[in-house]
C-alpha cells in the first residue's frame, strides 16, 4: 500500500459556468496517492463542478490545482488526460453507436503504441467476460449495469493515475451498485487513485478511505471516511439521522 | 457553528439581490412621442401638394412600411416563438396573387380585398404550420426553404395565374403626383396594425407562452402550454400581415409575377431586418427595416448592380449575427440605454 | 421494361452524385450540429474552379477534382475559423448558426455573381456528350463517370471514418462530444478539420457536376432544398442515411420526371421532405431528436 502523499491538491478554487454566478466559492481537496476519496454534499454544492475544474473542462476563476507538484490549472482536458487524470462523467459516457470493442479502443485514444492498446483491451475483456460476450454489439444496446461496466473498462484501458467518477451508482439497482464498487476496488488494487462524487453519502463513504464534505461551493470538512460517517454533526446535516442503520 | 454562518450570509445576499430586481422600474414606451411620429407620417404625403416631386421618398416610405408590416409579422413566429422561417415570402406571394387576381378579374381594389388576401394566407399558414411545426428549430428552417421552392415551382407553372409571366394589373386612375399616396396610407395602416398586434401579443398570456416555447419548448410543454396550438397560431397570425402587405404591393407594382414575390432576397430581408433591429422585440422590426432600407439605398446609389446587393446583405447579416445577435433594440436595452420611443416590450 | 430500367439506371447514377453532395453536409452536421445551408454554394464554387481550369488550361474536370477539393478544404477552414468557431461555445447555437450559414450562402452567392456574372456555365469534356450502350440501355458517359467517382469517394470517406485514428475521433465527437473530449480528443481541432473535409467534399461534387448540370450562382438555392430533403429523409447526421436517401430520392424523382416532366422531378424532393416530416420526422434511420 503506497504511503499517503498528496498526489493532487486543489486549493481555494472559485468557478462558475459562463458568466453566471460562482458555484464554487473556495473549494479544495487533498488527494492522497493510492487511496479512494469520496466527495459528498447536497445538490448544487458544486461537487461535479469541482471535478470539471480538475480535469480542465471548466476554467477556474481563482485558486489552483496542483498535480504531482506541477500546477495544471488552465490546461486543456486532453493535456490533463495525458498527465494521468481522467473523469468519468455522470451519464452518457459511452459512444452509443460504437461497438463495445470500439468504445474500449476509444478509451485508449491517447495511447500511441497500437500493440499495447490491443493488449490492454484484451486484458479488460478478460476481466469482464460479459463485455467480451457483447464485443461486437453497439453500446446503446447494453443494459445499464453493462454500460457502466464498459465505462469502467474503458477507464482501465487508459490506466490513469487518478480516476474521478461522477455519481457512478446513479440509477442502478443495489446489486449492480455493489458490482460497481467492486470494480472501483479493482481500480484501487491496480494502484489507481480514485475520487468519487456520490449523492448517496453512506454508500460512498463506506467504500472510501478518505472523505470530503462540500457545501455552498466550499469545502467544509476533510478526513478519514469512517470518521465522517461517525461524526454526529455531519450525520445530522448530510447523512440523515438513521445513517448508522444503513 | 460556521455552517450556519455560511447559510445566513448566503440568504442575506439572495434577499438583497431580489430586492434590487424588484426595485428596478421600467418607464416603458412614450405614447406622446409615438403619437407625434404617427401624425408626422400621416401628414407627410401632403408635401406632394407643394408641387415639388416627392414621389421617390414616398415610394421609399411605403416600401419601408411594407417591410415593417412583414417583418413585424415574421417576428411573431421567428422572434417571439423562436421558429425561424426563411421562406415566409410565400405568404407575401399568396396575398399578392389573391388580391391581384380579384383585381384583374373583377376590378376590386386590393384595398378592399387585402384582409381577404391576408385571411387566405392565414389559412394556408395554418395548414402548412400543422405539418412543418412538428419538428424543432433546424428542421423547421429547412422546411421553410422547401416551402419557398415548392411555391416557386407551383406558381411558375400555374397557367391560370399566368405562370412565370404573371398577370398584368390595371393602374389606378390618378395623376402622377398623387398616385402613390393611397398605397402609402394603405401600407401605413397595415404596418401600424401589425405593430399593434405584435404589442398586444407581447403583453398577453399568448405571448408569454410563445416566449416560453422559444426558451425551452420541452419545459413549456410540461408546464401545460399547448405548444402545438400556440406555434400554429403564431405561424398563422404572422402569415396574415405578410399576406396583406403582399396584396397591396401587387397592385402597387401593377403586376403579379413569381419573381417579384418569391425571390430569396425578400425572405432574407425579412429575417435580416428583424435580427438587425432586435428579434423578439416590438420595436425591433421598425429599427431594422429603416436601417436596412437606408443601407440598401446607399448601396444601390453607389454601386447600382443587384449582385453586389446580395453580397452586401449577406455580409451585413453575418456581422449582425456575430456581433449583435440581440439586435439594436436588444443591445441598447442590455446597456440600459434604450430610448423610450423604442421601449415597447 | 427497358424504359423502367433506363430510368432506374440514370436515377441510380445521379443518386451517387447526390449522395456525395450530401455526405459533406452530413459530416458537418454530425460533428458540429450545424445545418450548413451554405453547402451548395461551396459546391458551385467547386464547379467554378473546375470550369475555369477547363476553360483556361483545358484540364479535365475529373482530374481537377483534387484541386477543387484542396481549394475548398482551405476555404472551409478559413470560413470556419473566421465565422463559426466562436459560435461553438454560445448557447443559442443551433438557430444562430443556421442563420449564419444562410448569410454565408448569400454572401458567396453575391460574390460569385459579381465576379462571374449570372451566365449559365457548364464544362464540356468530350465524354459529357457520349454515351455507353448496354444492350438497349444507354448511359450518358458524363453521368456514369461522375456517379462512379462519387461512390468511390464515399467509400473512401467511410473507410477513413471507420479505420483511421482521426476517423475514430470524428465518429466519437459526433456521437458524444463531451465524452470524446474527456478521452483526449481535441474536439476543437476535430471540428475545424471536419468542416474543411466537408467543404472539400462539396468541392469534389462541384467538380463532378460541372459537366452534368449547368450552373450559375443562384442555382444553389435549388440544391439547398434538395440536399436538405435527402438529409432529413435519411435521418440527420447519419452518413448511411444520407446515401440511402440520395439513391432513393434520385430514382423516384427520375421516374417522376419522366412521367410528369422535369419541373416536377424537383418537386419530388420537396414533397418527400414534407411527407417525412409528417410521418416520421426523425428520418428513416434517425433517432428522435430531443
Amino acid at each position: 500500500m503506497p504511503s499517503g502523499s498528496a498526489l493532487l491538491e486543489v486549493r481555494d478554487v472559485v468557478a462558475g459556468y459562463g458568466r453566471g454566478p460562482a458555484i464554487l466559492t473556495g473549494a479544495g481537496i487533498t488527494v492522497e496517492e493510492g487511496r479512494t476519496h469520496c466527495i459528498i454534499g447536497p445538490n448544487g454544492a458544486g461537487k461535479s463542478t469541482l471535478l470539471k475544474v480538475v480535469c480542465g473542462l471548466l476554467p477556474a476563476r481563482a485558486g489552483e490545482v496542483v498535480f504531482d507538484g506541477e500546477p495544471i490549472t488552465g490546461l486543456r482536458p486532453d493535456q490533463i488526460l495525458r498527465r494521468g487524470i481522467c473523469l468519468v462523467p455522470q451519464e452518457r459516457a459511452l459512444f452509443p453507436d460504437m461497438s463495445v470493442r470500439e468504445n474500449l479502443r476509444m478509451g485508449g485514444y491517447i495511447i500511441a503504441d497500437k500493440a499495447d492498446l490491443e493488449r490492454r483491451i484484451d486484458e479488460v475483456l478478460e476481466a469482464f467476460p460479459v463485455l467480451r460476450e457483447r464485443g461486437g454489439q453497439r453500446a446503446k444496446s447494453l443494459s445499464g449495469g453493462e454500460q457502466q461496466m464498459l465505462t469502467m473498462g474503458r477507464t482501465l484501458v487508459l490506466r490513469p493515475r487518478i480516476v474521478m467518477l461522477d455519481e457512478p451508482s446513479l440509477g442502478l439497482a443495489p446489486r449492480v451498485v455493489n458490482q460497481i464498487f467492486g470494480i472501483i476496488r479493482l481500480l484501487k488494487d491496480k494502484g489507481i487513485t480514485v475520487i468519487i462524487v456520490e449523492q448517496n453519502a453512506v454508500v460512498g463513504l463506506s467504500n472510501a478511505d478518505l472523505g470530503c464534505v462540500l457545501d455552498l461551493g466550499r469545502t467544509l470538512f476533510e478526513g478519514p471516511a469512517d470518521g465522517i460517517l461517525a461524526d454526529p454533526r455531519i450525520r445530522e446535516l448530510y447523512l440523515g439521522k438513521r445513517a448508522g442503520a444503513a | 457553528m460556521n455552517q450556519r454562518q455560511n447559510f445566513d450570509s448566503v440568504l442575506a445576499e439572495r434577499e438583497a439581490y431580489n430586492a434590487a430586481l424588484a426595485g428596478a422600474r421600467r418607464r416603458g414606451g412614450s405614447r406622446p412621442a409615438l403619437l407625434a411620429v404617427l401624425v408626422v407620417l400621416a401628414l407627410f404625403p401632403l408635401v406632394q401638394l407643394t408641387g415639388a416631386n416627392w414621389n421617390y421618398p414616398l415610394h421609399l416610405m411605403l416600401y419601408s412600411f411594407m417591410y415593417i408590416a412583414m417583418t413585424s409579422g415574421w417576428n411573431i413566429l421567428g422572434g417571439f416563438a423562436g421558429y425561424i422561417s426563411i421562406g415566409h415570402n410565400v405568404f407575401f406571394c399568396i396575398g399578392g396573387y389573391v388580391s391581384g387576381m380579384l383585381l384583374a378579374s373583377y376590378g376590386i381594389s386590393s384595398f378592399l380585398t387585402a384582409p381577404l388576401a391576408g385571411a387566405v394566407a392565414t389559412a394556408v399558414g395554418f395548414c402548412v404550420g400543422f405539418i412543418t411545426l412538428r419538428v424543432r428549430g433546424p428542421a423547421f428552417i429547412i422546411s421553410s426553404i422547401a416551402l419557398l421552392m415548392v411555391a416557386r415551382i407551383l406558381f411558375d407553372n400555374w397557367d391560370f395565374v399566368g405562370g412565370s409571366n404573371g398577370v398584368s394589373l390595371p393602374r389606378m386612375e390618378l395623376p402622377v403626383q398623387y398616385v402613390k399616396i393611397p398605397y402609402y396610407y394603405a401600407m401605413l395602416v397595415i404596418a401600424v396594425a401589425s405593430l399593434v398586434a405584435s404589442y398586444a401579443i407581447r403583453h398577453s398570456k399568448f405571448g408569454l407562452g410563445l416566449r416560453a416555447i422559444s426558451q425551452d419548448e420541452i419545459k413549456a410543454e410540461s408546464a401545460g402550454i399547448d405548444t402545438r396550438f400556440y406555434k400554429i397560431l403564431a405561424f398563422a397570425i404572422s402569415a396574415f400581415f405578410v399576406g396583406m402587405a403582399g396584396a397591396i404591393w401587387g397592385e402597387y407594382m401593377t403586376y403579379i409575377r413569381p419573381n417579384i414575390f418569391l425571390i430569396i432576397l425578400v425572405a432574407a430581408n425579412m429575417v435580416l431586418m428583424c435580427i438587425l433591429g432586435g428579434k423578439g422585440t416590438v420595436a425591433g422590426p421598425v429599427v431594422g427595416t429603416v436601417l436596412l432600407v437606408a443601407f440598401n439605398e446607399f448601396f444601390v446609389s453607389q454601386f447600382g448592380a443587384s449582385q453586389i446587393n446580395i453580397l452586401g446583405t449577406g455580409i451585413v447579416m453575418i456581422l449582425a449575427l456575430m456581433f449583435f445577435p440581440n439586435g439594436i433594440v436588444g443591445t441598447l436595452r442590455r446597456m440600459g440605454k434604450l430610448p423610450r420611443i423604442l421601449d415597447w416590450d | 421494361m427497358t424504359d423502367i430500367l433506363q430510368i432506374l439506371l440514370i436515377g441510380a447514377v445521379l443518386g451517387g452524385v447526390y449522395a456525395l453532395m450530401a455526405s459533406g453536409l452530413t459530416l458537418i452536421f454530425g460533428v458540429m450540429k450545424i445545418i450548413n445551408l451554405a453547402h451548395p454554394i461551396f459546391i458551385i464554387i467547386g464547379a467554378y474552379v473546375s470550369y475555369w481550369l477547363f476553360t483556361l488550361v483545358g484540364l479535365d474536370p475529373i482530374l481537377s477534382m483534387p484541386i477543387a477539393m484542396i481549394v475548398l478544404f482551405c476555404l472551409g477552414i478559413v470560413v470556419y475559423k473566421l465565422i463559426f468557431e466562436r459560435e461553438a461555445a454560445s448557447a443559442r447555437y443551433s438557430e444562430m448558426t443556421v442563420l449564419l450559414t444562410f448569410a454565408v450562402a448569400l454572401s458567396f452567392d453575391g460574390l460569385l455573381g459579381v465576379l462571374f456574372g449570372n451566365t449559365q456555365r457548364i464544362t464540356s469534356p468530350s465524354y459529357a456528350v457520349e454515351a455507353i450502350l448496354l444492350g438497349d440501355l444507354f448511359l450518358p458517359k458524363g453521368q456514369f463517370y461522375a456517379g462512379l467517382v462519387s461512390i468511390a469517394l464515399i467509400v473512401a470517406l467511410a473507410a477513413f471514418l471507420k479505420f483511421t485514428r482521426f476517423g475514430y475521433a470524428i465518429r466519437a465527437t459526433t456521437q458524444n462530444r463531451d465524452a470524446a473530449q474527456l478521452l483526449g480528443v481535441n474536439v476543437g481541432l476535430v471540428s475545424t478539420v471536419t468542416f474543411g473535409i466537408g467543404i472539400a467534399l462539396a468541392g469534389a461534387s462541384g467538380a463532378l457536376i460541372s459537366f452534368i448540370f449547368s450552373f450559375f450562382p443562384a442555382r444553389h438555392w435549388e440544391w439547398i432544398a434538395l440536399l436538405m430533403s435527402l438529409i432529413v429523409l435519411g435521418g440527420m447526421g447519419r452518413l448511411m442515411g444520407a446515401v440511402v436517401g440520395a439513391f432513393l430520392l434520385a430514382i423516384v424523382s427520375a421516374f417522376v420526371g419522366s412521367y410528369f416532366g422535369s419541373t416536377w422531378s424537383m418537386m419530388t424532393f420537396y414533397l418527400a421532405l414534407f411527407l417525412i416530416l409528417l410521418v416520421r420526422p426523425q428520418g428513416l434511420f434517425g433517432e428522435k431528436m430531443e
